[in-house]
Order: structure tokens, then C-alpha cells, then sequence
């Protein structure tokens, strides 16, 4: 087990230094999937699951439900409680200052899922925000909005919590 | 490797014709974190998402290559220009 961790460990630094880009740390989840999907040698359990391939729904109709269902909608790096990244930290530090309910969704976990969401939006980044079934942008966004009111107005008459 | 603070400014000059233009390399070295000011007439009449989304087209290429685009100001050289005097105000 310990040889099979560092043979990824060693092939993911190998790959890193191939590739121009994808080079920043919140990157690395990503980057280790790929590897490992590429990987021949891989065992299936250790590929990516996609979990809709069978069910019939698409990426884009998924992004879709989501947003309509739930009035704030987050995609970002790791998950609300455990942020991968400082922008989405960010994000999820701003919209934790109003009492609504926060739905999330992690791209790390699952690349095809964050092609789809950036299709959806054409928007290149993340994370990205989406209110009341309307993409208002990503962190440099919603921390300015948080600023100036219009977040406050925005949210004011989504349910709260409880 | 990477994007230059160069390319990006230059892409933003070329695309966009602004008054003003800051770019900020926050990656360290690597090219793909940037933080970027920017004044433009271009954002006249504009929301913040549709500012935003003006600047990441214009960055469309160097897109592929950066991972992290930060746009701290995307303002009209009208709102620049109270901004620089309500900030030398205060100072």
C-alpha cells in the first residue's frame, strides 16, 4: 500500500512538471484524478466514479436542478466546512454572514461536473455563486456585493435555516 | 511555463484600451495567479458580473493557463478617478 501511494505520489509530481498549467496547489485534487484515469496500471476501484453515466440525466440538467432548487447554490473546492482553496474559503466566509440556506457541490470530486457548471455559466473560474437561479459570479463578486448591500437585498427574502 | 504579468497586461491594452491597468503576479513565479485593476470606458453602463465577464474574455487565452484570476477593480475612469480622490481625501 505504502509503494502504491508514493508510485502515485511520484507519477503525480512526474505529470505536474510535463503540464504548463494546472499549477497551482488547489489544483491537486484534480490533477491526482487525472492521473490515476489515465493510469493503465490503475485498478478500477481507484478510478473516478461517474455517478450519473447510468441514470440517464445529464451534467448540464444536474447544474440545472441545482440551481433552480436551491435558492443559494455554491460549486467549489472541497466542501463548505473544509474549503480547498482561499477563494472559495472566501465565498463560503461571505454567505456564512446571512442566515439562508447554503447548498454546495465539490468540482474537485468530480471534473466532468466542473466542465459542465462552466459551460452552464460561461464563467472560467471557481467557485461560483448562483442565487435564486441566477449566476451572480465568483469571490471577487460576491465579497463586493457583501460590501456594498446588494447581497443583503439579494438574500433577504430566501428562508432561513430553520 | 505559465503566463507572464506581461501577457496579461498586454492582452488587457490591447482588448480593452484602459485609462489605467494593474497586474500582480500571486503565484509566486508560476503564472497562474493574478490579481488585476483595471480602469476602462468599456465598463460604461455595466454590471459587476458583465465587468467581469469583459475581462475574463479578453483573458480568454491565458485562461487555459491561469488558475486563479482575481479582478480587484473593474471600474469606469469616472468611478476611478473619485475613487483616487476619496482615498487621498482620507489620507
Amino acid at each position: 500500500m505504502a509503494t502504491f501511494l508514493s508510485n502515485i505520489i511520484f507519477k503525480g509530481i512526474a505529470s505536474r512538471s510535463l503540464t504548463t498549467h494546472l499549477s497551482s496547489s488547489c489544483y491537486y485534487g484534480m490533477r491526482y484524478l487525472n492521473t490515476v484515469s489515465n493510469d493503465p496500471d490503475t485498478h478500477d476501484d481507484f478510478k473516478p466514479a461517474n455517478k450519473n453515466e447510468s441514470s440517464g440525466i445529464s451534467l448540464s440538467d444536474v447544474v440545472e436542478k441545482d440551481v433552480k432548487d436551491n435558492p443559494v447554490m455554491i460549486y467549489m473546492k472541497g466542501v463548505p466546512d473544509f474549503p480547498q482553496c482561499g477563494f472559495s474559503s472566501l465565498a463560503v466566509r461571505v454567505l456564512k454572514h446571512y442566515d439562508v440556506p447554503l447548498s454546495a457541490r465539490n468540482i474537485l470530486e468530480d471534473p466532468e461536473l466542473k466542465g459542465a457548471v462552466k459551460a452552464f455559466s460561461h464563467w472560467p473560474t471557481f467557485p461560483q455563486i448562483f442565487i435564486k437561479g441566477e449566476f451572480v459570479g465568483g469571490s471577487d463578486i460576491i465579497l463586493n456585493m457583501h460590501q456594498n448591500g446588494e447581497l443583503k437585498e439579494m438574500l433577504k427574502d430566501i428562508k432561513s435555516k430553520q | 511555463m505559465g503566463v507572464t504579468k506581461e501577457q496579461v497586461e498586454s492582452s488587457l491594452k490591447a482588448k480593452l484600451n484602459p485609462s489605467h491597468v494593474e497586474v500582480i503576479d500571486t503565484s509566486g513565479g508560476c503564472g497562474a495567479s493574478f490579481v488585476v485593476e483595471i480602469v476602462s470606458e468599456q465598463f460604461e453602463g455595466k454590471r459587476l458580473l458583465e465587468r467581469h465577464r469583459i475581462v475574463n474574455a479578453a483573458l480568454e487565452e491565458e485562461m487555459i493557463e491561469i488558475h486563479a484570476l482575481s479582478i480587484k477593480k473593474a471600474v469606469t475612469p469616472e468611478q476611478w478617478k473619485q475613487q483616487q480622490e476619496s482615498s487621498n481625501s482620507v489620507a
